[in-house]
């Protein structure tokens, strides 16, 4: 099962020239931040280096990820990774199935120990024994573990695998549980996103083979390079934002016009990810960009602070689902209730002294 | 109930002036920090780039918060180190029983009227401090925290989210932390009720002239005056 072959001997046996070999590279230097200068350290990596071995292991998801993956607006970039990918172990890309994969999968665990990595899509259901999950007949909570136990590094691929997404919103059934909290003593880097952008999944590979190391890593575990940024603050729509001219119906003037969804529920002022820079579908548009505010699909705990159209989160409390304005309200109503009865309350007993006083002097 | 007899000086002049500032910026900060959740202006007519509504908005917000950081910071300074017997914070131990013993529950006795002569205290009477360290010294830290995470987070890794970005942490996401900074704001209306409600309660009750004393500084000194500080 042990393979050498580099990016470039594949590239190169599946027909594709030079040129566009050192475009890819070019482009994922640009997407991972680097500087021109960093192109040639790609291009050699991508030259001399053998491909990395990755596991891809698919737990709770919808395969989001893996669909955003193989469609990659560079055609190579896809090409590296489905390769990669169907040559070593993903359940759900392979062409073998069944025991014959589970025997890959062992196989790539022996012959490159300490040295593959392993990428998670989904994340695991801790309830019940994890019998929320089985795989191959066991619970996908212990193959997790043990395919971590001699993996270099961990990548959890998109929200689910990050953050827990729709699986662990509340009240988490299943005990859904992130994967960097299930495995704590390996590298891991998080990609989120439901799904997580192409160009930003081929870029963290890119990374790894170049360089042999994760990326420089924020506090989320998430690659600064693509996450280092609220989409708000490069959104092509904040001139709309700081002019306080915002869409107040989907099917306004201002909605027409393109003016700042802020007031259609947006979370880009609260969400970190590439959308207004790398965008989808190679560089077509984005949600915003579509006229749809952003659902936050990157940030943890999405789910919860819905609901997805109003600006204002709705919040559990005391068994009803409310916000944080009618808390308040009632909070003050309370108080000048309270103080008002206080206030009847006061008089009465000063009135009462007064009495009291009134008699003691007549006594 | 005391009777009067001679002036005497409570609040010395820093922490009126820090009474003043605080309540103009929390004021200020209240108001703007509604309309940036809920711009409710009607938009401008022309193009975006000629107005700035909403900008104005966040940068008084932001402006204010500076002014409110840099005027709690000094109180705090004045309570721990400004030797003002009625500033300060000597007298507050909420983790020693004492501190709830027989002041204490007499005074909240008498709030509730299962007390009919009710205590008078020159400085802040210990329900008082301990409403003040809830809703402002508690209050005024999770702004300050939650509102200097969430304006370090234009530039992730900048000298602001470097000294309060690990903040976001403890609420999971940044959205969540932008609710709770919301849902936490309520509480300093809620005290302005409770506060203004008190004062003038105390006014009529005591005639100590604790409204005028915010401004002046003069209480008047009443027949007991218990050696309780703050």
């Amino acid at each position: 099962m042990k393979k050498e072959t580099t990016y470039q001997e594949l590239l190169e046996a599946r027909g594709v020239n030079r040129r566009d070999f050192l475009k890819f590279c070019s482009l994922m230097s640009v997407y991972l931040g680097f500087s021109s200068a960093f192109v040639p350290r790609i291009v050699r990596a991508m030259d001399t280096k053998p491909r990395i071995p990755v596991i891809w292991l698919h737990g709770l998801e919808c395969t989001c990820c893996s669909e955003s993956f193989i469609r990659s607006s560079h055609p190579i970039a896809a090409d590296i990774v489905l390769n990669m990918i169907s040559l070593d172990y993903d359940d759900t890309l392979s062409a073998a199935a069944g025991h014959q994969l589970e025997a890959i999968r062992k196989q790539i665990m022996k012959d490159y120990k300490g040295e593959y990595i392993l990428a998670v899509e989904g994340n695991a259901p801790t309830k019940d024994d994890g019998v929320y999950c089985m795989v191959n007949g066991d619970s996908f909570t212990n193959m997790l573990k043990e395919t971590a136990a001699d993996a270099m590094a961990v990548i959890a691929w998109g929200s689910c695998a990050s953050f827990g997404c729709v699986q662990n919103a509340k009240p988490n059934p299943t005990g859904a549980t992130p994967i960097h909290k299930i495995i704590k003593d390996k590298p891991i880097v998080n990609v989120p996103g439901c799904p997580p952008i192409a160009e930003v999944m081929s870029g963290v590979i890119t990374h790894l083979l170049t360089f042999g190391k994760l990326p420089e890593l924020d506090r989320l575990k998430r690659p600064k390079a693509f996450y280092g940024t609220r989409i708000h603050d490069k959104c092509y729509r904040r001139p709309y934002f700081d002019a306080g001219m915002f869409v107040e119906n989907f099917d306004d003037e201002g909605a027409k016009k393109g003016w700042c969804l802020y007031k259609m529920g947006c979370k880009g002022p609260t969400t970190f990810n590439s959308c207004s820079t790398v965008k989808w579908n190679e560089g077509t548009s984005y949600p915003i960009q579509a006229g749809y505010p952003c659902l936050g699909c990157s940030e943890p705990g999405f789910w919860d602070n819905g609901p997805f159209y109003t600006r204002l989160a709705d919040v559990a409390f005391l068994g009803t689902n409310t916000n944080a304005d009618k808390i308040g309200m009632v909070a003050v109503g309370a108080a000048a209730a309270g103080m008002a009865a206080h206030a009847v309350g006061t008089a009465i007993q000063k009135n009462n002294l007064k009495d009291e006083t009134a008699k003691k002097e007549e006594g | 109930m005391g009777q009067l007899y001679e002036e005497q000086y409570v609040w010395r002049m820093p922490v009126r002036v820090y009474h003043w500032i605080n309540a103009l910026c929390v004021t200020i900060l209240f108001i703007t920090g509604l309309y940036i959740a809920a711009p409710v202006l009607s938009p401008s007519v022309g193009e975006a780039v000629w107005y700035h509504k909403m900008a104005w908005f966040r940068y008084i917000h932001f402006a204010t918060a500076f002014v409110f950081i840099a005027n709690f910071l000094f109180r705090l300074y004045w309570a721990l180190f400004g030797e003002d017997k009625y500033g300060r914070f000597a007298g507050f131990k909420p983790w020693s029983p004492i501190w709830w013993g027989q002041p204490f529950k007499d005074q909240l006795r008498a709030y509730f009227f299962l007390k009919k002569e009710e205590p008078n205290y020159c400085g802040h009477n210990p329900v008082a401090a301990l409403t003040h360290f809830l809703f402002i010294f508690c209050g005024s830290w999770f702004m300050v925290l939650t509102g200097l995470a969430m304006y370090g987070e234009n530039n992730p890794g900048g000298f602001t989210d470097s000294l309060f970005g690990w903040v976001v942490l403890i609420f999971g996401s940044s959205q969540s932390m932008h609710t709770m900074h919301h849902l936490v704001a309520w509480v300093f209306p809620v005290y302005l009720i409770l506060h203004i409600y008190a004062v003038v309660r105390h006014d009529i009750v005591d005639r100590s002239s604790v409204t005028s004393s915010i401004v002046t500084g003069y209480k008047h000194k009443v027949e007991e005056c218990p050696e309780y500080a703050d």
